[in-house]
């Protein structure tokens, strides 16, 4: 699952490291937003299935 | 017991609703309709079952039909309101697919969102609505459980003199009536009823027009199963008496889990608040946790829990409640308890989760 697998990459990135997710599983954009929130990090859309991600803490 | 699945339907029949069900299937039953001696009995079982169902449900008999494809019932029920087709078409973002899905059908369709807790923005709603609008609005969801104010709503709806179509399919029996509507969906399932009957009510004086071809004077196409409704009606009838004497001990069982999921497991969403949800129902969330593997899980230790996640089952889509709620997808648990569930299987639950979470999160 693409939100679990970011999950793992995120814990291994420092703070300030970008993550560029790509996935076109419907369930991830639905996702991403929720685990923003509950993680702290911060997402950006690039497009409808490239998100980047910056580890924020 | 703990359910699957979206309905209590999969609680086995009370068993006074049972017998009646096999006595009508055993001695067979004649047709309604007819003029004979058995067709005059099978007219009197029949009347006797709806005007329990409407008295069950606070409604007068007139008001009611019985249908044998309750799915149906919210979209004949939108079809058919005045004007469907050109006025605006107003739902909210939670609402059952089927409704949803009604917005193919009209010139004028408007979503309303929903806040992180699933209720409805009353504000927008509010802006939205025009005069004549047709209002679709579900009085608790499947889902989550969580209750829309309809209160608030139905006064929003009736100054603009709009059509109020409520889905009380998920709340069955525990449905508050506001003072105004117009159509209502019931379903057998939500009070242990058989499957393949559901209620599908008209307000006394509300407009409305059968959008079905139909050749005959009653809206429903009246080929429900007459053995199903009889069990419908004795189980209905029955789930009043157990909820009574259920209801708080429902709702404190849920409010355990709530309250232990919250101190004992992190990054979980659960949805609705305590104060606006049904009291049978809990969905949570897991971050990081497979679905599927969560409920293979749990069904080892003698759970079976039911999933909004897309992986699980035949899913193919995340839960459109879930995504519209802002609330994680995936790692979704979905309880639904009936009242003869034992304080110790929660005990258990509780005692299971947090390990099962931790170990699925390990992995």
């Amino acid at each position: 699952m693409p939100i679990m697998e970011l999950s793992k990459k995120i814990k291994e990135s420092e703070i300030g490291q970008e993550v560029l997710l790509i996935s076109d599983d419907p369930a991830t954009a639905a996702d991403l937003s929720a685990w923003a929130r509950m993680t702290g990090n911060e997402i950006k859309v690039v497009s409808a299935d490239n998100f980047l991600i910056t580890k924020s803490n | 017991m703990i359910t699957a699945g979206k309905y209590e339907g999969q609680h086995p029949l009370h068993p006074k609703a049972r017998q009646i069900l096999l006595d009508a299937f055993d001695q067979g039953w004649a047709d309604p309709a007819q003029i004979s001696a058995q067709g005059r009995q099978a007219q009197a079982l029949l009347a006797n079952a709806r005007e329990s169902i409407a008295k069950s449900l606070g409604l007068q008999v007139s008001e009611i039909e019985l249908w044998g494809e309750p799915e149906l019932i919210s979209p004949i029920a939108i079809w058919g309101a005045p004007g469907f087709g050109s006025a605006p078409f107003i739902y909210s973002a939670t609402e059952r697919s089927e409704i949803i899905g009604m917005r193919a059908k009209s010139k004028q369709a408007f979503e309303i969102s929903v806040d992180i807790n699933g209720a409805v923005d009353l504000e927008v709603l509010a802006q939205t609505l025009q005069p004549n609008s047709i209002v679709a609005i579900q009085s608790a969801n499947i889902e989550t459980g969580v209750i829309q104010n309809l209160k608030v709503i139905s006064k929003a709806v009736v100054a603009q003199n709009a059509h109020l179509h409520i889905d009380a399919s998920a709340s069955g029996a525990r449905f508050i009536k506001p003072a105004y509507w117009s159509t209502l969906h019931f379903d057998a399932r939500s009070w242990n009823g058989p499957s393949g009957v559901g209620v599908f009510a008209l307000k006394n004086g509300a407009r409305w027009s059968n959008p079905l071809p139909h050749t005959k004077p009653t809206r429903a196409p009246n080929s429900f199963s007459i053995p199903l409704a009889l069990a419908a009606a004795s189980a209905l009838e029955h789930w009043i008496a157990d909820e009574s004497a259920n209801s708080a001990r429902l709702k404190s069982l849920i409010e355990r889990v709530r309250n232990h999921v919250k101190q004992t497991i992190s990054d979980v969403d659960i949805a609705g608040n305590a104060e606006s949800t049904l009291p049978n129902i809990i969905s949570l969330s897991f971050l990081n946790v497979s679905s599927e593997q969560l409920v293979a899980a749990l069904e080892v230790e003698g759970f079976s829990v039911a999933s909004g996640s897309a992986c699980v089952a035949s899913a193919l889509e995340p839960s459109h409640v879930l995504k519209a709620m802002g609330l994680l997808t995936h790692g979704n648990m979905r309880i639904n308890l009936n009242h003869d569930v034992q304080d110790g299987e929660i005990t258990k639950l509780l005692a299971l989760l947090p390990g099962i979470i931790s170990k699925l999160r390990e992995n």
